[in-house]
């Protein structure tokens, strides 16, 4: 049962080696590739629930002379959004993609994309960590620039830029943790680390370079161009996964290996351009003319919430209280990864059909494609929090703790925000409803139009309902 | 504490520093990635720096097999970002 | 006497290093920013034999300088008109009238030094206080203790390739993506015309002498600096002079998309072998049992060699081969 951690990576590392050898196969060793890592995922996120942390020493080698890969509640819940989120893009990217020569170029690449992932989350080792974000930034760029217009290689090599600068900033932070305590793993980090120097330097240099990957304002600026003109699955998964990966990664050191260096100004820094992501992103959002464009600044508004909650987890005390907000925390992340990466599908369907994603020009939409329509509203109610979308609960969560915690400038900002955020889902509502004067056939339900309804149906239903499980869950924790 | 440390570990953080310096400003984009791969030069000389134990003793191997894979790490990069440049210049110039 | 000159040799080193690297960043030609990186990067070489780090070294020369350096130089070719490839992004500033954009402004540049220059002063406030303190050896001592059952008496060998082996494995990973990102994007650069009588020469016994220097240090490399990315860096380069001696074939069977992509991935897919197999044998991934673990790791090496020398040399031709079915 151990071996499942190993498996997560093993697996999609194995089917993008076979599907570069045999691209004639291509199409079904990815797709069951991808239904194997799910089911894996599925069965780690089971184990995790019943047995607790899981840890497993690569080599047999103890942690910190070998590499370990754990598990906890919160890895577990983000591997099984991923998988969810992989596998309906996969099968969307294999009607997405019609010529034969994308997908012998796509595929391979799309699995290591997934190998870097899932190896991300279950890592338990510093330099580790390193070597799976420089796997995770590269195969990201190659699999944005596949677009081959001009604009996706210039956001795709901005993007590379600065994902090499937020990776040489972290590899700079870790050298200085070896430089002080003489050993690369987390666990024992967690355990040894004291607030000094070394630790505010290490952490102060990772952040940075996380947040520089993670997009935060005011370093937000690489991704609008690069999510919105890269090919629609692969924004799909840019958006809801590799950042919400860095973000992980910054949970971990901010709440778990750091948790007692930071200070408590730092985390309210990490606060307010978390607020001004919110306001800036769901600005940006509503003037945006294209589609993309609008998802895009959402992913920055919403990343912008992901932040609020650092400085009142600093400030609440353990307890209740303090668990609730991680709970709100983690079910507006999932809740974002899978209503995002829904609507960039969808988004998908309408640029394919329509040859444009312009916001103005939607007339007909609903008519049209009214399955696509359903889950763009799916996935316009998870980004602004309307129940029983899981996005719901984690605002309100967020709420309450700003409540209890006394601060009050993030309630104002969270409601700016969701005001804004309904302003412009309802601008692209009311044009996609807009009627055409002669409609044509409403068609029927297409294979690709499926997983941007599944993914936005499990942000709204699934995830509203699934609250009380994330809860037991990340109670499981490191 | 032995001079070599001294020495080395200073320059290595002044190397990094001096190659951020010129990746936030320079123009060009090849001199963005050749500030990159200083940067990393850099951070690679921290880490031996670290290792080293003096010229009697072992240096500590695991620094060691970290700046190796950075190594390779930073020319696959490089390499990635010289073929995007060259795309898009070839884009340019048969605009 | 002894440390008196070594004294001497590591400020004279230090110097030209961070004289080269200033050299580097400020050249005004990128071309002159190159050449000076080579350089700068053959003197961190010294740097690394200095601080006792063989292996790194090797490395550093063949591929931080070396293979780094060659494609760069590729990259700083002139266009027809005689003018250096212009700067892809912000064309819309370039457009404008007002050329004075935020780089140039005197307050950000300011601001960036700034910035810099509390990086520098925050790395060697902890650096310093790293390094005063009590070292923790815990781990270099573990990696003595274990060297006897790794198989390698190379300390660095045995920990890329058994302590921490699924670091090296992903690293494999990496190159695969970055080469088939390249392939994605674009054909080989133009070739070179054939080489005269003088190189042919040359490359006719170095072209052998590099491949054999690659086995031996792949061999060596289990009991001295060595190993799989030293050797196949060392392959490239070999692969790099055909290359520029106008050979079509450059020791890649380029005529077949299949073959290319065994060598390819032969790399990362033996590694994932061998470590599903110790999976299958009831070990732990990579677990590699004492008595063959020797062999595993030559075994890995010499897979890894070929996928890291193709991967280079792909890189350095610049994307797909011509000869390739698909294109």
């Amino acid at each position: 049962m151990i071996d499942i951690l190993i498996w997560l990576v093993a697996l999609p590392l194995a089917g993008a080696l076979a599907a570069l050898l045999l691209p004639r196969y291509a199409t079904a060793i990815v797709i069951s590739t991808a239904i194997a890592t799910s089911i894996s995922a599925a069965a780690l996120l089971y184990a995790v629930a019943t047995h607790g942390v899981m840890l497993y020493e690569i080599g047999g080698w103890p942690a910190g002379l070998g590499i370990a890969l754990r598990a906890d509640g919160l890895a577990a819940l983000l591997l099984t959004m991923s998988a969810l989120v992989l596998l309906a893009s996969s099968i969307y990217a294999g009607a997405y993609f019609r010529e034969n020569l994308l997908r012998s170029r796509f595929w391979p690449l799309w699995l290591l994309l997934w190998t870097a992932l899932n190896a991300l989350l279950l890592s338990g080792d510093l330099f580790n960590l390193y070597v799976t974000l420089e796997l995770l930034g590269l195969s990201a760029v190659a699999l944005a620039s596949l677009a081959g217009k001009t604009a996706a290689m210039q956001a795709a090599l901005r993007y590379l830029l600065v994902g090499l600068l937020g990776s040489m900033l972290f590899l700079a932070g870790v050298t200085l943790i070896y430089a002080g305590y003489g050993t690369l793993d987390m666990a024992t980090l967690s355990r040894v680390v004291a607030a000094g120097p070394i630790a505010w330097s290490a952490l102060a240099l990772m952040t940075v370079g996380l947040l520089l990957k993670t997009a935060l304002f005011p370093l937000h600026f690489w991704l609008p161009p690069a999510h919105a003109s890269a090919p629609a699955p692969v924004s799909a998964v840019l958006s809801a996964l590799v950042v919400k990966a860095t973000f992980y990664l910054v949970m971990r050191l901010w709440l778990d290996i750091f948790s007692e260096v930071v200070i408590p100004q730092v985390a309210s820094l990490l606060g307010i351009l978390g607020a001004a992501a919110v306001l800036w992103g769901s600005w940006q959002a509503l003037r945006a003319e294209r589609l993309k464009l609008l998802a895009a600044y959402s992913t920055v508004a919403q990343l912008g919430y992901l932040f609020l909650f650092f400085p009142l987890l600093q400030a609440l005390p353990a307890g209740a209280a303090r668990d609730a907000a991680m709970g709100g925390l983690v079910i507006l992340a999932l809740s974002h990864g899978l209503a995002k990466s829904g609507l960039f599908l969808a988004i998908g369907i309408i640029q394919q059909r329509s040859g444009h994603d312009t916001i103005r020009d939607l007339d007909g939409t609903a008519q049209r494609l009214p399955a696509t329509t359903f889950a763009i509203a799916l996935s316009g109610t998870a980004l602004i929090g309307l129940p029983p979308s899981g996005a719901f609960l984690g605002k309100w969560h967020l709420l309450s703790a700003a409540f209890s915690a006394g601060q009050w400038l993030w309630i104002i900002v969270i409601m700016i925000g969701t005001l804004l955020a309904a302003a412009y889902t309802f601008r692209v509502l009311g044009h996609a409803f807009g009627q055409q004067p002669y409609p044509r056939h409403p068609v029927t339900i297409a294979i690709e139009e499926w997983p941007a309804l599944i993914l936005t149906a499990f942000a709204t239903i699934g995830l509203g309902l699934a609250g009380a499980p994330v809860w037991q869950l990340l109670k499981v924790s490191l | 504490m032995l001079t070599a440390h001294w020495l080395y570990g200073l320059s290595g953080c002044l190397i990094m520093a001096l190659g951020l310096r010129a990746v936030l400003l320079n123009d060009s984009l090849l001199q963005r990635i050749i500030a990159l791969n200083v940067m990393g030069t850099g951070v690679f000389m921290i880490l031996i720096t670290i290792a080293y134990r003096g010229p009697d003793a072992t240096p500590d191997p695991i620094p060691h097999a970290l700046v190796l894979t950075g190594i390779v790490v930073a020319v696959s990069a490089t390499a990635l970002a010289l073929t995007l440049i060259r795309r898009l210049t070839e884009e340019q110039d048969s605009d | 006497m002894i440390i008196t000159n070594m004294l001497f040799i590591d400020i004279l080193l230090v110097m030209s290093i961070l004289s080269l690297a200033w050299a580097t960043l400020t050249a005004t030609d990128v071309r002159r920013s190159v050449i000076f990186f080579i350089a700068f990067g053959l003197l961190v070489t010294l740097a690394w034999a200095r601080l006792q780090a063989p292996d790194v070294a090797l490395a550093e020369a063949a591929i931080g300088a070396g293979l780094s350096g060659a494609l760069l130089l590729t990259a700083v070719q002139l266009r027809p008109r005689g003018t250096l490839p212009s700067e892809a992004l912000d064309n819309e500033k370039q457009n404008r009238s007002n050329r004075a954009d935020l780089r140039s402004s005197a307050a950000i540049r300011w601001a960036v030094t700034l910035l810099c220059i509390v990086l520098a002063y925050i790395l060697i406030w902890a650096l310093l206080q790293a390094l005063s303190s009590q070292t923790n050896d815990n781990l270099a001592q573990s990696v003595n203790a274990n060297l006897a059952n790794s198989g390698v008496s190379n300390p660095v060998t045995a920990v890329l390739l058994n302590f921490r082996a699924y670091d090296t494995l992903l690293e494999l990973a990496v190159l695969l993506t970055a080469v088939l990102g390249i392939f994605a994007l674009s054909e080989e650069r133009a070739g070179y015309a054939p080489a005269g009588a003088v190189f042919n020469g040359l490359v006719s016994w170095l072209v052998p002498a590099l491949i054999l220097m690659a086995g031996y240090l792949l061999w060596v490399g289990a009991h001295a600096p060595g190993g799989a990315f030293q050797a196949g860096a060392i392959l490239a380069a070999a692969g790099v002079i055909l290359r520029l001696a106008g050979k079509p074939d450059i020791g890649l069977p380029v005529s077949s998309t299949s073959y290319l992509n065994i060598i390819l991935v032969i790399g990362s897919g033996l590694f994932l072998l061998v470590g599903l197999t110790m999976l299958a044998l009831g070990r732990p991934f990579l677990g590699y049992p004492e008595a063959m673990a020797g062999k595993l790791i030559l075994f890995i090496e010499t897979a890894a060699m070929i996928s890291i020398a193709a991967t280079l040399i792909l890189a350095f031709i610049g994307g797909r081969p011509h000869n390739r079915e698909d294109g």
